[in-house]
This record gives C-alpha cells, structure tokens and sequence, in this order.
C-alpha cells in the first residue's frame, strides 16, 4: 500500500496555488509590460517621425517642393521610412531594402485618419508603422512662409519590442521559481515543526501496553485543538480495552482457580485413598466421592465453555420462544430433584408468554436459575415463577424463601465465580457461573437481569425480555 | 502440633486435614471463609497457618498481611493456582513463609508442613535429640540410642512438642492447646494420662531423659548431663 503523506499534500496543495497565482500574476504583467512598451514604441515612433519631418527641406527647385535631407538625420540604420507629397510623389525613402515595402502602403491607407499604426511583415521581419501626416513650413521669413503638407510613413522592427517583453516575463517567472522554492522549503520546514505535537501523540500512543495502561498525552498534544478529538477517543477507546481486559485476565486468573482446585481435589482424594491400607467399603465411598468430585468439575468445565460460547457469539437470530412453556416443562423435569428436597415449584402466568431468544438459551436460562431457586430453598417451600407481558415486554421472576443475599453482595451477584455464602454453596454445587450465564444469556437478547433481596426474606430474579412480534 | 486449614473447598480441606492428621502427625482445624480464618488464627495457638488464597470474605493475601502486622510469626503456607514470579514475590514479601502451587502432590504438602512446623520452632534438622534420645520427624520414630521406642500417636506428639523445647517448662494447657483441635474436649487429665504413659515407655525403653512434672506448672523434658 502506497504511503500518503498529509505534509507533503499540504505543501503541494500550497504551491500549486501559488504557481496558479504566479502564473496569473505573470500573464497579467505580461499583457500590461506589452501595452505598455507598444505605448512608448509607438511614442518613439512618433518622435522619430517627427525628426524625420524635421528633416523635410525647401528643395532647390522652381516650385519650391520639399524634399529629405538625410544629412542631420540620425535614425537607426534598421528603420524604414518614405515620406511623400499630397500628391503621392515620393519626396525620400529609408536607404535599407525593407523600405521599398512601404511603397504603395500610402495609397491604400489614404483613406485612414491621420494618424494611423499598423503592422507589416517584410520578408521575415516584423515591422510596425506609423502613418502620420505633418506640415512643413518653408520659407519661413518669405510672406510667412509656404505651408507644404507631407505623408510620413515610418516603421521600426518590433523585434526590439518583443525581445523586451520576453525579457521581462522571464524575470517575473525565474522570481516565481524562487519564490516557490522558498515557500516549498520554509513550509516544510513549518509543517515539520507545527506536526510535532502529532509525533509526540504517536509517541504517547506507543507507550501504552497491556501491562502499562497509562496514556499521557504531552502538554504540547494536549493544547492541540485538532488533536482533541483524538485524544478523547483513544483515551475512550483505551479506557474500555482496559476494562475488557482486566475482566478477561480477572476471569482467565478465576478460572484457573476453579480448575485448578478441581484437580487438586481429585489428586488429593486419591493420594489419600493409596496412603494408607482400606478396606473394601472406604475404596467404595473414597471412588464415589471421586465420581462426584469429576462431575463438578465436567459441570464447572462446560458451564465455562458455554459463558466462552455465548460471550464470543455475542447476538444472534433469536427465534419466538413460549417461555411459559418452556418454564413448565423445565419445572416437570426438575420436579425429582425438588421433591428430594421437599420444595415445590409452582408456575403463575397467564396463556402464552412469547419472547425472541434463542430456544437453547431460554432453557439454559430457565434451568440456571429454577435449579438456583430450589438449591437456596429450605425444605417444605415453594418455588414460585410468575410470567408477565406488556408492553412489548415479558417478565419472568424466579422466587425463593431461602435466606436472602446480604445487600453488600448484590452488585456482584451476577459477576462470574462470586458466591455469596461460599460454604453453603460450595456444598450445593454451585459453579459461581450460572447467573453470569444467565447474565450473558439475558443481555444478548437485548434484555434485563436483576435481583430484589433482603436477609430472612428470601430472593427474587428478575428477568425482561422484549415479546417476539406477530 | 496444631495446623489451621483455611480452604473453600470443602472437600480439599478435608482431604488435605485427613493427610496431615494423618502424615504429619498433627491436630487439624478448618476454616472455609476468610474472615472466619483469621478469626481462629487470632483467637488459637497454631503452629502453622495454610491458607488459600482465593477466599471467600478475606482474600489469602490480606490473612497474610493482618496476621504479620499483628506480629504474629506462626508459619504460613499458601495455597495458590498462580505461579507467576511477581505474584509469588508478593506474596512471600506480604510475610508468608513458603507456598504450594495447585494442584500440589499431598507427599510434598505433608513434608513442607513438617519442614516450616520445625523452623517455626527453631529446628534446622529433621532429626531432634535431647541427650540419647532421638526423633526422626521424617520416619516418626524416636530412639534411645539404638532401641526404637514404641509410641502411641497423642504420646508421640506431646514427646515431639516437648523436644522441641528441652528443659522449658510446657504447661498442660499450651499442650492441649497444641496438640488438639476444638472438636477436641480440653481435658487436662487426658494430658496427664498420655503424659504417665510416656513416661512408662521412655523407662521402659532404659532412657534417662524425662518428663518431669513441675507442680502446678505443667512439665519439662529434663535430660541427664551426659557423663564425662
């Protein structure tokens, strides 16, 4: 994958509106150095004309015609000029080859104003050219003089012209050039600098591990208004990671407990069993107990594997459950192991209770916590399920009369291996996992869990379920 | 001896009471909570403390902590599912003396008892002598030079106690204190008639060494100067 690079975007981004600026700068110049130099060309033109009219004499012959005397005259050798009579006679013309051009030119503008320019090309050179009409006054102290108009014609190549403006379009590119090199190199330099807060963020970032939660942002990174954002949700982000980890690591270090307390009441029986010389029936009671034993530890491995499986599926298609169905089915089944402990188990609910979960969990759900109920029963209570739906919700509680939870234990009733009375339920088998299943169960189908108790009044479990539509 | 058993586990801890009753020679008690632990250790003279340390009520750690900071110095062995260095480290930095990952061999569960029950009394070695009589702690046998004395259990563990402090006086009720768990009756006459036995078979035996009673006071292992 090709690597961007906002810097080297921005300083692009930044010189290429500066190069559209210099370009629109220089074309602007460039029309306005031409209009200007065509100005003072044709000002030049107009003065050269001028020392050409000048140059116009009284000429040595009986009808005291005009005529160029090209003695004074200092006009560059390049220039082309004609000067002519309002009859059209040429009176003089330009010595250079180019001039012969102009012949003819007269006429066919005698119609113009009397000024006029215009361009000619002679050959490869470009010339421009000023038509302009001038009189000239002879005889100046002989009864005031003869007025004698005459037709100049007068050009000059614009070769000169052009050479002017390309000189100065190149100056204004080669100082845009410059000038984009320097910005391209202060703005990097810039970029570099205001971006550090930016490292130093990355920098804070990479600190953090998962033996190492802390994220400190520099003061620098922290005044950063853009980088705010930022900062709160990695600090967010960070928060929950941590969170979710030290359950996983707390459940990971529990877990172990559990089973390795299993095993290490297995192993101990049995040493204890080799250590000395028993009879038939202690081998008989010691290998039940084992049996026993084993069961816990396959109930504790797969009520663990089941929390694992319904935590990493997290929520899935429910389907449309009776839960008052399935509750009084459960409550037939457990009916032996109730009955074995004096305690009854009575349904209330009215016709059908229909949730969206999915049909496992319902049982899992209802098993985990009827079997709870009768295990926390003493003998000749009753077990009581009530079921109610409205409003687009179903209610479930699973009542006892057993002792009650202290109140300092109800926030953790529901946190995984937490026993309350860990004698007492260590001896009635309890894994510590079922209501954290039924937790896990309840809030992936987008449901409540929640306990109501007091010492000597016994315990209620209350479950909300959203009702399946149709 | 007399060793307190804080475990959770029901069946653990009558397991692990059953093999050091029944291995170690001692008298065993239980606790299956934290707070109910400590509350023994406080109110009872143990000669060791095993704890787990994932407890219900008070954390293992925590036990550990309360009973240093009381200055209390009876040995500690925790039971533990961890292995981790730091974990360990704190732990034995929190005051405990020695610990058992789970799950732990019962043989060497029985010996570490034994090893941190002995240092707790100030003996190195698994063999004790006062004068020529010798108690091998490892075998559970006691000799009068050679001759390997026959004892009962309860005689084995009051001999053991007293050899453990030669020539101090033991009074009857420390002995009862020591020796029984409480389930036990404290009967103090229970002492004197193990005590009489005793005494019976270490002259039977030809062993100089004995158990004198001081009145009133209780008793006292006296040895023999040997002769030079």
């Amino acid at each position: 994958m090709r690597m961007r690079s906002l810097t080297r975007r921005l300083i692009v981004g930044v010189l290429l509106a500066e190069l559209l600026c210099a370009a629109g700068f220089a074309v602007v110049a460039i029309v306005h150095e031409m209009h200007v130099r065509r100005r003072a060309f044709d000002i030049m033109l107009r003065g050269r004309a001028d020392s050409l009219l000048g140059a116009v004499q009284d000429a040595d012959d009986p009808e005291a015609n005009v005529t160029v005397d090209r003695s004074e005259l200092v006009l560059p050798a390049e220039d082309i000029y004609e000067v002519l009579s309002p009859t059209g006679r040429r009176l003089g013309e330009s010595e250079n080859a180019d001039a012969r051009a102009l012949r003819g030119l007269a006429a066919s503008q005698r119609e113009a104003q009397r000024e006029k320019y215009f361009e000619i090309e002679v050959g490869r050179v470009h010339y421009r050219v000023l038509r302009t009409e001038g009189v000239r006054v002879i005889d100046r102290l002989e009864n005031g003089g003869t007025r004698r108009p005459v037709t100049l014609i007068y050009g000059a190549p614009t070769r000169h012209l052009f050479r002017e403006v390309v000189e100065a379009a190149r100056f204004y590119v080669l100082t845009s050039v410059l000038l984009l090199a320097v910005t391209g190199a202060v703005l990097a330099w810039l970029l570099g600098r205001w971006l550090s807060p930016l490292r130093e963020l990355a920098l804070s970032a990479s600190r953090v591990s998962v033996t190492s939660w802390e994220f400190e942002p520099t003061e620098n990174a922290l005044r950063t208004r853009e980088l705010n954002p930022i900062i709160l949700s990695m600090r967010q982000l960070l928060a929950g990671l941590r969170e979710a980890f030290e359950r996983q690591r707390r459940f990971t270090g529990d877990a172990a407990h559990e089973l390795k307390t299993s095993l290490t009441l297995l192993k101990s029986s049995l040493q204890l069993l080799t250590m000395g010389r028993r009879n038939a029936e202690e081998y008989e009671a010691g290998l039940r107990d084992l049996t026993i034993d084993i069961q816990r530890m396959e109930e504790l491995t797969e009520r663990m594997l089941a929390l694992a499986r319904i935590e990493e599926e997290g929520e899935k298609p429910a389907e449309v459950v009776d839960l008052g169905m399935t509750v009084r089915s459960l409550a037939q089944r457990l009916k032996p192991l109730a009955e074995a402990r004096q305690v009854t188990i009575g349904v209330i609910g009215d016709g059908a209770c229909l949730v969206s979960v999915q049909a496992s969990d319902a049982e899992i759900l209802g098993s985990n916590l009827l079997m709870n109920a009768v295990q926390h029963s003493p003998a000749g209570a009753e077990v009581t399920v009530t079921l109610t739906a409205r409003n687009g919700t179903a209610e479930m509680r699973v009542g006892d009369r057993g002792d009650g939870i202290p109140e300092s234990a109800l926030p953790h009733i529901f946190e995984r291996f937490y026993r309350t009375d860990a004698s007492r339920s260590r001896q009635s088998g309890g894994t510590g996992l079922g209501l954290a299943i039924c937790k896990a169960i309840v809030e992936r189908s987008r449901g409540t869990i929640a306990v109501e108790s007091g010492m000597g009044r016994g315990t209620v479990i209350i479950v909300r379920l959203p009702t399946a539509r149709g | 001896m007399r060793v307190l058993i804080i475990e959770d586990e029901i069946r653990l801890a009558a397991n692990i009471a059953a093999a050091l009753r029944q291995g170690a020679g001692v008298a065993v008690d239980c606790a299956h909570d934290g707070r109910e632990g400590l509350a023994l250790a406080e109110a009872e003279h143990y000669d060791l403390l095993l704890l787990d340390l994932m407890l219900p009520g008070l954390d293992g750690l925590s036990i550990v902590r309360r009973a240093r900071a009381r200055g209390d110095r009876t040995p500690i062995l925790v039971l533990t599912a961890r292995d981790e260095r730091s974990h360990v480290v704190t732990l034995l930095n929190a005051g405990a003396d020695d610990y058992l990952t789970k799950p732990f061999d019962l043989g060497e569960l029985i010996a570490r008892v034994k090893a941190l029950i002995r240092r707790g009394k100030g003996a190195a070695d698994s063999l004790l002598t006062v004068g020529r009589l010798s108690m091998n702690a490892v075998e559970q046998t006691v000799r009068c030079g050679r001759l390997l004395i026959e004892l009962s259990p309860t005689e084995y563990r009051i001999l053991e106690y007293l050899m453990f402090r030669p020539r101090a006086i033991v009074s009857k009720r420390e002995l009862l204190e020591h020796l029984y768990d409480y389930t036990w009756e404290h009967h103090s006459n229970v002492i004197e008639a193990h005590v009489s036995n005793l005494r019976k078979r270490l002259r039977a035996a030809g062993e100089e060494a004995m158990v004198e009673t001081v009145r009133g006071r209780g008793y006292r292992l006296e040895a023999p100067e040997p002769k030079l």
